[in-house]
């Protein structure tokens, strides 16, 4: 079965905006994904409108389509609320995976956390 | 498993797996080493292949056979020429398919995707599989159920091939 982590971070901005680091590491697939997903919209109900949400992928080896369709899901609930969605640090599998599907035509990603703060701050 | 293939001939290996999908995250480190030591694809080929793998065991095992039946997977590797992946179902599964209709719902899965597809589910095989893949085949066996061969060709100028598929619509053979 794939293992997968999530733990989320609250980020102190200067403007008050509300924003959450989400930090997946291993793998998504059809084995975990869906209680996987739970958290996140468990995180999202609470955040409410205008919450943002930077998704750390440094450690994310691994995600299958489904995992990709809760992440569109996610980034429509967000942009409802007037909020951002923003990956950072995916690994070039993740990112070429992100592509094929067209989800980064919709979220942007970055290289470093610190550009993904940037750009929703 | 280290280093390149010692033998040029092709390479056969079945595995039958249980449906559960508990099983896939070993199929697709299975699928990652082989298509990195033995075929001479590139490391992101060999990442797109364990995605194709993963997405089509899974919908044999979501849709093609019951719990308690398995799914055989087949890998055949030509070394230097090409990779491709077989995957049978049972036809015992709850949202069984047949070719023909598999075949109709790539279409109309690869129509949805025309325009910015929201949805949860649904980009599998129109996306991921029919993209990453140069021929993919859904055929019925004679005792039921589901086979599909999805197949990639190696080719000596590689980054000229990714070049040309980000310009050009991936060549799919539906039979």
């Amino acid at each position: 079965m794939a293992q997968a982590t999530i733990t989320f971070e609250d980020v102190q901005t200067n403007g008050g905006k509300k924003v959450k680091l989400i930090k997946i590491a291993g793998q998504l697939d059809e084995s975990n994904v869906d209680e996987e997903a739970k958290k996140i919209y468990a995180v999202i109900e609470q955040g409410g409108a205008g919450l943002n949400l930077i998704f750390e992928f440094s450690g994310l080896e691994y995600m299958n389509s489904k995992s990709i369709g809760y992440l569109t899901d996610w980034y429509s609930k967000i942009s409802a609320g007037g909020g951002k969605v923003v990956i950072a640090q995916a690994k070039s599998n993740i990112v070429d995976i992100l592509q094929v599907v067209g989800l980064t035509q919709l979220i942007t990603t970055y290289p470093t956390v610190e550009e993904a703060k940037l750009a929703v701050v | 498993m280290a280093g390149e293939n010692q033998t040029s001939e092709p390479v056969k290996i079945t595995i039958i797996l249980p449906t559960n999908a508990y099983f896939l995250s070993g199929i697709r480190d299975f699928t990652l080493s082989l298509t990195k030591n033995m075929t001479g694809f590139s490391d992101q080929w060999a990442y797109r292949f364990q995605t194709v793998v993963d997405e089509l065991c899974n919908n044999a095992i979501e849709h093609g056979s019951a719990k308690g039946k398995d799914v055989v997977i087949t890998f055949i590797s030509d070394p230097k020429k090409s990779i491709e992946i077989v995957v049978e179902d049972t036809g015992t599964g709850p949202n069984k398919y047949n070719a023909q209709q598999m075949t109709n719902l790539l279409k109309e899965r690869i129509a949805m995707m025309h325009s910015q597809y929201l949805g949860l589910r649904g980009r599998g095989l129109p996306k991921i599989v029919a993209e990453w893949t140069d021929e993919l085949i859904f055929e019925d066996k004679p005792d039921g159920g589901l086979r599909v061969k999805a197949k990639k060709y190696l080719r000596e100028k590689e980054d000229q091939v990714l070049l040309e598929a980000q310009n050009k619509a991936t060549h799919l053979q539906l039979v």
